[in-house]
């Protein structure tokens, strides 16, 4: 079988198109999940009162369930639920956001857990308050540490964002079903996809090991 | 002149075990206390306590004239009369040797950058790190990490400083550049409160020594007298096994 060039040429416009809305998506989910994420796992870190149990449940159901059926449910089930309408980009970035924050706020934990309690009664010890402590010596480590496995977890996320196609959002990979039903050529789509996406997972990549870089990682 | 630090009846639980029972102790300004005792004993445990890094369960304390359990005293406000060196060193390691000791007078003096700068370069000056201010603790030596974290504690100029095993962590040939600061602070007059097992610096440099064991403290009195006919088979047994 030959690689027909020309089949990918003319599918190049509909293929960005669908780049754009993935990396939209994405970027939506990944910015959510990093709020949601530092402010559930501050919760969890500190122990809360009753707000991290509620934490742990929300973790619990995100970690306990596919990314998929968390889709189905938010685009069919909780409209229904609530008597609202979403759209497919809404429903598809309130996915990911919620998905991606409940990891996160397992990075965020575990990043703020490892600091050396050495480290605060030091900072204690000078005569610091607990808030200044944590702004001006836990924070800061704790974040650094949150780098590698936060890169990680952006790629994870890039990559989900692919089976949004089941709720019909025409990200990426629902460009590329769509794409091999009118051209009849899987190969040639299907390829093009996938170098799609290593771009855009190689560019995270790089971005991510330049910020690892730039900071001292302690 | 009242006592610096007051402890009375001092008692500290961890859950059902009594780390530290019934410690009665009085250090006056210009004293160097050194503390010895097998590990267990609650050295450590006490240190921390006149600090408040551990809560105290029971007693009475006072540092400074600050009495803990007033109202308007906050641990914060007992722990700026102290100043605290760990045996792990616990150097910020997201900042140079300089911004470790500026830390302290910044954030707890309200000190300018500049003045903060200025007095963290004098007091790297004064244990001989004058050269290394621009270093990461992980570029560093234990012993000058160790120097650093001594320098950072008397940055926020405390009436009286505590040492936590602060040579322990350090290999044999990097102690004495620790305890020869140590030796320079205590010539100086300051007030220090050291918990170790180095028995050439006690008997050198403490002007009091105490003996705990079981969370008591068991002896309490001049080195000299204490290291030359110990008054206890317990001390006279721990001797023994720290010297050998």
């Amino acid at each position: 079988m030959d690689f027909r060039w020309d089949v990918v040429w003319n599918a190049l416009p509909q293929m960005v198109d669908g780049a754009q809305l993935t990396a939209q998506i994405t970027l939506l989910g990944i910015g959510g999940g990093l709020i949601i994420g530092t402010l559930c796992g501050l919760v969890t870190a500190f122990r809360v009162p009753i707000l991290h149990w509620l934490v742990f449940a929300y973790v619990s159901v995100i970690r306990g369930t596919p990314i998929v059926v968390q889709a189905m449910f938010i685009y069919f089930a909780l409209p229904l639920a609530l008597d609202i309408t979403l759209s497919g980009f809404a429903a598809a970035s309130l996915c990911l956001a919620m998905n991606a924050g409940a990891y996160i706020t397992e990075i965020v934990r575990g990043a703020v857990q490892s600091i050396d309690k050495g480290l605060q009664d030091a900072g204690l010890a000078l005569g610091m308050s607990y808030p200044q402590v944590l702004l001006s010596i836990v924070g800061p480590l704790a974040f650094r540490r949150t780098i590698p496995p936060l890169g990680n977890q952006f790629i994870i996320s890039l990559k989900d964002s692919a089976l949004f196609l089941v709720i019909g959002v025409a990200e990426l990979a629902q460009k590329g079903e769509q794409l091999t039903a009118q051209t009849g050529r899987a190969l040639e789509i299907w390829t093009a996809v996938a170098v799609f996406y290593l771009i855009m997972t190689f560019t995270l990549a790089m971005i991510m090991r330049l910020i690892e870089r730039r900071m001292r990682i302690l | 002149m009242s006592p610096l630090i007051t402890c009375r009846k001092l008692h500290k639980r961890f859950g059902a075990i009594e780390v530290l029972r019934d410690i009665n102790l009085e250090v006056h300004t210009g004293e160097v206390v050194v503390i010895v005792g097998p590990s267990g004993s609650g050295k450590s445990t006490l240190l921390r306590c006149l600090n408040v890094l551990e809560p105290i369960s029971g007693g009475e304390l006072e540092v400074g004239g600050k009495r803990l359990g007033d109202r308007r005293t906050r641990k914060r406000d007992i722990r700026r009369e102290t100043g605290m060196v760990f045996q792990q060193f616990n150097l910020f390691p997201h900042m140079t040797a300089r911004e470790n000791v500026m830390l302290g007078p910044r954030k707890v003096r309200r000190q300018s950058r500049r003045e903060a700068a200025a007095l963290a370069d004098r007091l790297l000056d004064r244990v001989g790190l004058a050269d290394r201010s621009h270093h990461y603790p992980s570029e560093l030596s234990g012993g000058q990490q160790q120097r650093v974290a001594i320098a950072r504690a008397l940055a926020v100029n405390p009436r009286v400083m505590l040492f936590d095993e602060p040579t322990s962590a350090l290999d044999p040939e990097l102690r004495g550049e620790v305890l020869q600061v140590m030796q320079g602070l205590a010539a100086e007059g300051m007030t220090m409160l050291i918990v170790t097992h180095e028995m050439r610096f006690a008997a050198d440099v403490a002007s009091r020594l105490i003996f705990m064991d079981e969370g008591r403290i068991l002896h309490d009195g001049d080195p000299k007298v204490l290291f030359e006919s110990p008054p206890s088979d317990r001390f006279r047994d721990f001797l023994r096994h720290v010297q050998t």
